[in-house]
């Protein structure tokens, strides 16, 4: 009845495993797939795919040069030499690892909180998710506001609590620009991992609490084996998908400090950014972005492999 | 005992919580509101004394280029949204319903293309659409941005068009129907919710992009409401009331659009690993 497979469990039964001779019914399955798709991997290779490639060519050759003479890897070999580019790959795993992390512990704890028993549950998920509906350019702006050091609410706030006794430069201080930086950031990207582990916890069976309240087991032991466990999944998707876009971060570190002072907050983007269009080093910029996007594939591999062989 | 402490720590740290989300919309808020002075008053006024809507949302709508910026945003935004999606939606189709050779290979491809960082695009961009003369230009802003909504809206889409029954194109098909017909007639109509959340994500996700919109565009008439707002902080003297102004503006659409599609976020970032 049904000529044409049309789900996972039926289709892998009579096609598209692997060495079984392709009948005429598989070829025009194949045919009839390949042409709905085909648009997207058009447009896919035309805007994407292609500069991808480009860039590449530009990390060994200025582009538009005749012949392959010009292929040299100078730029690569120039990158491990470079102070500024080694401590800017340096300061971008600080940075995306202490956002990510506090993403993460944030994160959990505000999932926990709201699928505990409170009031207003749902007021309350509307309070957290907000500050992840800002544009990063505009929490940075607002954020840079709020470290204004003389009519900034920040340094108000601290010196009517006792805190501090003079008003603290958060921005102009390279030692502490990056954590004031990271704080602006975390607040606007927790939400995000809060809303996926929020629905990791809602799909634990309610059983399993039970279970372990017959078997006595304390709060503590009940979050150790029965939600952590559970959660390990969507963790790690969460904690994947942030890194890389922690990584690619830019419009809010551009308008907070633009990489500076002293490019105590020049992360590999921003680096990148200024090498290609205000130094119009074209090549060595390439180069730069080449590795961090290489980075970047490596550390999303595991996600994309997972997620790919389940669809 | 032992519940009251757990409830304790439970409302503290929501307490505190609370209060690290909403300030900054506080602050973003009242500085809209006051006069260029008293914005600059040393120590601050919390709440403004004499709120003002002209200071900040006047000066910024009537005396800047901001109503063009924020036309500049919807229609790039727009562009690339309406674009990926209708791409998308084809390629959901075919993701979710047929099982061709390659197949895990090609989503593969196209969950890692989310992965490149936009600094390694902007530079081939911008020198290719110098070339073809796109640079700064509507045609070529929605190029870039739809390399940041493409793979997205076309994976979010094979998941909605999971949820709808492979028997109801089946039958369609033994009705008579060719494939263009069952995924128009038949498909299409069941996943229009989902692709209006699609549409709005990829709109979002272009609406919050500053780097491509930096690196494309040379004119100020050409400049985003993100690309604006970073301009006006750059000039040597801030009017913090007009930012904070242009800013609860920039901020309006998307917290609204996010808040009414939250529930399809997760399942379309995720791959559906969890059902919300």
């Amino acid at each position: 009845m049904n000529a044409v497979p049309l789900t996972k469990s039926k289709g892998r039964g009579c096609l598209g495993r692997r060495g079984s001779p392709p009948s005429s019914l598989h070829r025009r399955h194949t045919r009839q797939g390949l042409a709905f798709i085909l648009p997207c991997f058009v447009l896919l290779g035309l805007v994407l795919g292609f500069p991808m490639v480009v860039a590449f060519v530009n990390s060994f050759t200025p582009l538009w040069s005749r012949g392959l003479s010009g292929f040299t890897i100078d730029y690569y070999r120039r990158l491990l030499q470079d102070p500024i580019f080694l401590n800017s790959l340096v300061r971008t795993v600080y940075f995306v690892g202490a956002t990510v992390a506090l993403h993460l512990v944030l994160g959990l704890g505000m999932a926990l909180v709201l699928n505990s028993a409170i009031r207003a549950r749902r007021l309350f998920r509307i309070v957290a998710l907000l500050p992840w509906t800002v544009p990063d350019v505009v929490a940075g702006l607002v954020w840079g506001w709020m470290y204004d050091p003389l009519s900034g609410i920040l340094n108000d706030a601290l010196l009517r609590l006792g805190v501090i006794a003079s008003p603290i430069e958060w921005l102009a201080t390279p030692s502490l620009v990056m954590p004031s930086v990271i704080l602006a950031d975390v607040w606007r990207g927790y939400p995000f991992v809060m809303l996926v582990l929020l629905a990791g916890l809602q799909a634990i069976p309610k059983e399993e609490y039970e279970a372990a309240k017959v078997d006595g087991a304390n709060a503590f032991q009940e979050f150790f084996h029965v939600t952590l466990p559970h959660l390990g999944r969507m963790i790690a998707i969460a904690t994947i998908l942030d890194v890389i876009w922690q990584a690619r971060r830019f419009g809010l570190i551009w308008v907070m400090t633009e990489g500076g002072p002293a490019r105590s907050t020049e992360i590999l983007s921003v680096l990148a950014y200024r090498q290609y269009f205000k130094f119009f080093n074209f090549e060595y910029a390439s180069a730069m972005a080449v590795v961090l996007a290489l980075i970047l594939v490596v550390v999303g591999l595991p996600y994309v492999r997972a997620v790919a062989r389940r669809a | 005992m032992n519940r009251t402490l757990a409830r304790l720590i439970t409302y503290g740290f929501l307490a505190v919580m609370v209060v690290f989300n909403l300030v900054p919309f506080f602050w973003m808020l009242s500085t809209s509101l006051k006069t260029g002075p008293e914005a600059y008053a040393i120590p601050p006024t919390w709440w403004p004394l004499n709120p003002t809507l002209y200071e900040g949302y006047g000066k910024v709508l009537l005396w800047t280029n901001f109503p063009r910026y924020f036309l500049n945003s919807l229609v790039v935004s727009l562009g690339a949204a309406l674009l990926s999606t209708a791409v998308g939606a084809l390629a959901g189709y075919g993701f979710s319903r047929f099982f061709f050779r390659g197949r895990t290979f090609l989503i593969g491809v196209l969950l890692a293309s989310q992965m490149l960082p936009g600094v390694l695009l902007v530079g081939p961009y911008f020198k290719m659409l110098a070339r073809i003369g796109l640079y700064n230009s509507y045609l070529g802003l929605i190029a870039a941005f739809t390399t940041l909504t493409l793979p997205f809206s076309a994976w979010m889409l094979k998941g909605f068009v999971d949820t709808v029954p492979h028997e109801l194109d089946e039958a369609a098909l033994i009705d008579g129907c060719c494939r263009r017909q069952a995924f128009l007639r038949v498909v299409l109509p069941l996943i229009t919710p989902g692709m209006v959340a699609t549409l709005i994500f990829a709109f979002l996700l272009a609406w919050g992009d500053l780097l491509w919109v930096l690196c494309l565009t040379s004119t100020d008439s050409m400049a985003t409401v993100t690309l604006g707002l970073s301009r006006l902080v750059t000039q040597f003297r801030v009017l913090w009331p007009q930012l904070m102004a242009g800013s609860v503006i920039a901020v309006f659409p998307p917290m609204i659009l996010y808040l009414i599609l939250q529930k399809y976020l997760v399942q379309g970032l995720t791959g559906g690993a969890v059902k919300g």
